[in-house]
C-alpha cells in the first residue's frame, strides 16, 4: 500500500502506452496525427465519464454494473423527451440526467438500506434499466433528427479542431481527482473500502457517503448518454451496451483495487486511453478488431497479477 | 427464533415463496391462457430450461463458493464452435459432446488457475477471460456460423421427440447429481465450507484453493454440457451465440436463494429460480403482454427477490 508501489503501477502504465504510440506510430497509417489524436478522444469520452465516476464506486469496494444500462435508458428519455413530447433540448436533457440520477439513488439505497451487496444490486439493476430502455422503445424505436446545436456537443470542435466534449472530460476528470484525492470525502471513500466499520468507528457517514458515489455514478451514466446520442446522431434503447465492463477495465488497468481502498483517478485516465489506443491503433494497422478484444482481456490479467501485492489480505 | 436443526438460518422459506409465486402464475396462465399448458409449449419450454438449468447447477457451485464467472457467456460460444466444428470433421457426435465438455472445462480451469493459484478476484478475472474468449472467437471464425453440419448431429438423429426427451433427461440428471452431491458428498459439503469462512474451512483440513479450483473446472465443464443441449437443437452453430448468458444464469441462481455472500442456498431453490424466471418471459406473452417487457421484468425481480431477502434478515437480526 505504499506511494512507490502506486507510482509503479502508474509507471508501468504510462510505459504501456508509450510503447503503444511507438508501435502504431511505426505500422499504423496516420496514427500519430492530431486529427486521430483528437478522434481518439472524441470517441472514448463517453466510456471515460463512466470509468471516472466508477473509480469513486471502485474506491469503496462496490461495483455498479449498471452504468451502460443506465445510458441505454437515459438515451430513450431524452429521445423520447425531445422527440416525441417536443420537449426543448437543455430541459429534455436535464430530465434525462435527473433519470440518471434517479437510477443511481435507486443503486445507492438498496446498497446502504438494505445492505444488498453491490455486485447483485446493480446486476439487478442492470437487467431493470436495459429493460425499461427496450420496454419504452419496444425494442425498436429510434430517435432521430436532433438539432444541430446538440449535435455539436457530440460531433463539433472547438478552437480548430478539439472535440467539442473533451473539456466535459477534462471537467469530470477534475472534479473526481478533487473528490477521491484531494478532499475529506475522498479520503473517506477508500477508508470505506479498506474496512467499512473501521470506517464507521472513524466517524465516517458510510451510509451517506455510498450513496453519493451511486448517485454520482448515476448521474454521469446520464451525461454520457447526452455525449453519446450527440456523437451518433441516434437515440436507441442499446446505446451504452457493454460500457460498464470496459469502463471497469480502463479502471483496474489505472491502478485502482477492485477490493476497493486504494483508488487512482489519474490512472483511470491512462487506463482510458491504453484501451482507446489500442483500438484506434490496431484499427489502422490493418489488424481486426477482435484482436483489441483478446489484448484487454490479457492487459486486464497482467494488471491484476502484477498489482497482486496490493490486495489487502 | 433458529431450530439447530435446520441447515440454513432461513429454513425453506424462500423456496416456499418462489414455489409460491411460481404457482400463482401458473394458476393465472389456466385461467386466462390455458393453451400455456399446450403438450407443444411445454415441450418446448423444456428445451429450452434445460440448458439454463444445466448452467445454472454449475454457478450454484460457484457462487456457494463464494465466487462468481460472468465468463460463461464467451465459454458457452466457444464451445458451441468447437463442437461443430468436431462434428463437422465426421466424428461421432458423442466423440464431438465429449470434446466441447472438455473444451469448457480447460477454460474453467484457466479462471480456477488463476482465481485459486493467484489469488485475483474471481469477477475481474473471469471478465478479462469474457472479453479475450469472446473477441477470440470471434477473431478465429470471423463472426461465421458453423453450417452444413452432418444429418446424425441435430437432436442426436433420434428425431425431434427422442431428442427433446434426451435434452431434458441429462439436463435433470445433471440437476440430481449436483443436488446430491452437493448434500452428500465430502467435495458438496467443502464447497459451502469455503464459501462461509474459507479460513475456518482450511483449518478443519479442507483445502479451499482446491475447491476453488474444483468449482469453476466443474462450471466450465457445466457450460460446455449446455451448449451441447442447446447447440443439438440446430443445423448450425452461431458464433455469438450465449451473449448475457452469465446474467441470466446468475439472476436464476441469486432468485434461487443462493447467498452471494457464499455458503448458503440449495439445489431446490436454483431449480425454482430457474423456471421461474423461464416461465415469466413465455407467461407474459400468453398473457398478452409487451414480450419487452421481459428483461425490466426480470431485473425488478431480481431486486425484489434480494431486497426482501435483506429485509428478512434485518428482521431477523432484530428478533
Amino acid at each position: 500500500m505504499t506511494d512507490a508501489a502506486i507510482s509503479r503501477s502508474t509507471r508501468a502504465l504510462l510505459l504501456l502506452l508509450a510503447v503503444e504510440l511507438v508501435v502504431f506510430g511505426l505500422f499504423g497509417r496516420n496514427f500519430l496525427t492530431l486529427g486521430n489524436a483528437f478522434e481518439v478522444v472524441r470517441a472514448s469520452v463517453e466510456l471515460g465519464l463512466l470509468a471516472l465516476a466508477l473509480t469513486a464506486v471502485i474506491a469503496t469496494g462496490g461495483i455498479d454494473l449498471s452504468v451502460g444500462s443506465l445510458v441505454g435508458l437515459c438515451a430513450v428519455v431524452f429521445g423520447w423527451l425531445a422527440r416525441e413530447a417536443g420537449l426543448a433540448v437543455p430541459i429534455a436533457a436535464a430530465l434525462a440526467v435527473l433519470a440518471g440520477t434517479l437510477g443511481g439513488l435507486l443503486n445507492g439505497w438498496l446498497v446502504t438500506s438494505l445492505r444488498v451487496p453491490p455486485l447483485i444490486v446493480t446486476l439487478g439493476s442492470y437487467s431493470l434499466y436495459r429493460g425499461l430502455a427496450e420496454a419504452a422503445t419496444g425494442g425498436v424505436a429510434n430517435y432521430t433528427g436532433f438539432p444541430d446545436g446538440f449535435l455539436s456537443l457530440g460531433q463539433g470542435t472547438l478552437w480548430g479542431g478539439i472535440p467539442t466534449q473533451l473539456p466535459l472530460l477534462l471537467l469530470a476528470f477534475l472534479f473526481f481527482w478533487a473528490l477521491v484525492h484531494r478532499s475529506v470525502i475522498g479520503r473517506g471513500l477508500q477508508a470505506i473500502g479498506y474496512a467499512p466499520e473501521a470506517a464507521r468507528h472513524a466517524g465516517v457517514p458510510v451510509g451517506a457517503r455510498l450513496r453519493l458515489v451511486y448517485v454520482l455514478s448515476g448521474s454521469v451514466a446520464g451525461v454520457a448518454s447526452l455525449v453519446y446520442v450527440a456523437r451518433l446522431g441516434q437515440a436507441k434503447a442499446d446505446a451504452g451496451t457493454g460500457f460498464e465492463l470496459m469502463a471497469i477495465t480502463a479502471v483496474v488497468l489505472g491502478g485502482t483495487s477492485i477490493f476497493g481502498g486504494h483508488a487512482s483517478v489519474p490512472g483511470t485516465l491512462v487506463g482510458l486511453f491504453v484501451l482507446a489506443l489500442l483500438q484506434n491503433g490496431l484499427r489502422l494497422a490493418d489488424q481486426p478488431a477482435e484482436l483489441a478484444g483478446v489484448l484487454t482481456g490479457m492487459l486486464l490479467l497482467l494488471a491484476l497479477v502484477l498489482s497482486r501485492e496490493r490486495k489487502p489480505s | 427464533m433458529i431450530s439447530p436443526r435446520v441447515p440454513s438460518p432461513h429454513g425453506r422459506s424462500r423456496e416456499l415463496s418462489l414455489l409460491a409465486a411460481l404457482a400463482a402464475i401458473l394458476l393465472v396462465l389456466g385461467w386466462k391462457a390455458p393453451r400455456f399448458f399446450a403438450a407443444a409449449n411445454l415441450a418446448d419450454l423444456a428445451t429450452s430450461v434445460a440448458p439454463a438449468l444445466v448452467a445454472a447447477m454449475g454457478m450454484t457451485l460457484v457462487i456457494l463458493a463464494r465466487q462468481i464467472d460472468i465468463s460463461i457467456g464467451s465459454q458457452f460460444a466457444v464451445c458451441g464452435v468447437v463442437l461443430g466444428l468436431v462434428a463437422k470433421l465426421g466424428l461421432p457426435v458423442p466423440l464431438a459432446a465429449g470434446s466441447a465438455i472438455l473444451a469448457g472445462a480447460s477454460l474453467g480451469a484457466i479462471n480456477g488457475a488463476l482465481v485459486a493459484g493467484f489469488g485475483l478476484p474471481s469477477i475481474v478475472v473471469t471478465l478479462a477471460t469474457m472479453v479475450a474468449w469472446r473477441e477470440g472467437l470471434r477473431w478465429a471464425t470471423e463472426g461465421t456460423w458453423v453450417r452444413g453440419l452432418p444429418e446424425s448431429f441435430q437432436w442426436l438423429g433420434l428425431g425431434q421427440k427422442g431428442g427433446r426427451l434426451l435434452i431434458v433427461a441429462t439436463a435433470a440428471a445433471v440437476f440430481a447429481l449436483v443436488a446430491w452431491g452437493l448434500v452428500s458428498l465430502r467435495a458438496g459439503r467443502s464447497v459451502y465450507a469455503t464459501g462461509s469462512d474459507a479460513e475456518a474451512a482450511r483449518l478443519v483440513g479442507l483445502r479451499p484453493r482446491r475447491v476453488v479450483f474444483g468449482v469453476f473446472v466443474a462450471m466450465g465443464a457445466l457450460t460446455g454440457l449446455a451448449a451441447v443441449l442447446t447447440t443439438l437443437q440446430f443445423i448450425d452453430v452461431q458464433a455469438n451465440a450465449g451473449v448475457g448468458l452469465e446474467l441470466r444464469v446468475i439472476a436464476a441462481v441469486v432468485v434461487g436463494g443462493v447467498a452471494i455472500s457464499g455458503g448458503r442456498g440449495t439445489s431446490t431453490g436454483v431449480l425454482l429460480g430457474v423456471l421461474f424466471l423461464a416461465v415469466l418471459g413465455p407467461a407474459l406473452v400468453f398473457l398478452g403482454g409487451k414480450a419487452h417487457w421481459d428483461r425490466a421484468l426480470q431485473g425488478a425481480i431480481i431486486l425484489l427477490a434480494v431486497a426482501s431477502e435483506a429485509a428478512r434478515r434485518r428482521g431477523a437480526a432484530h428478533d
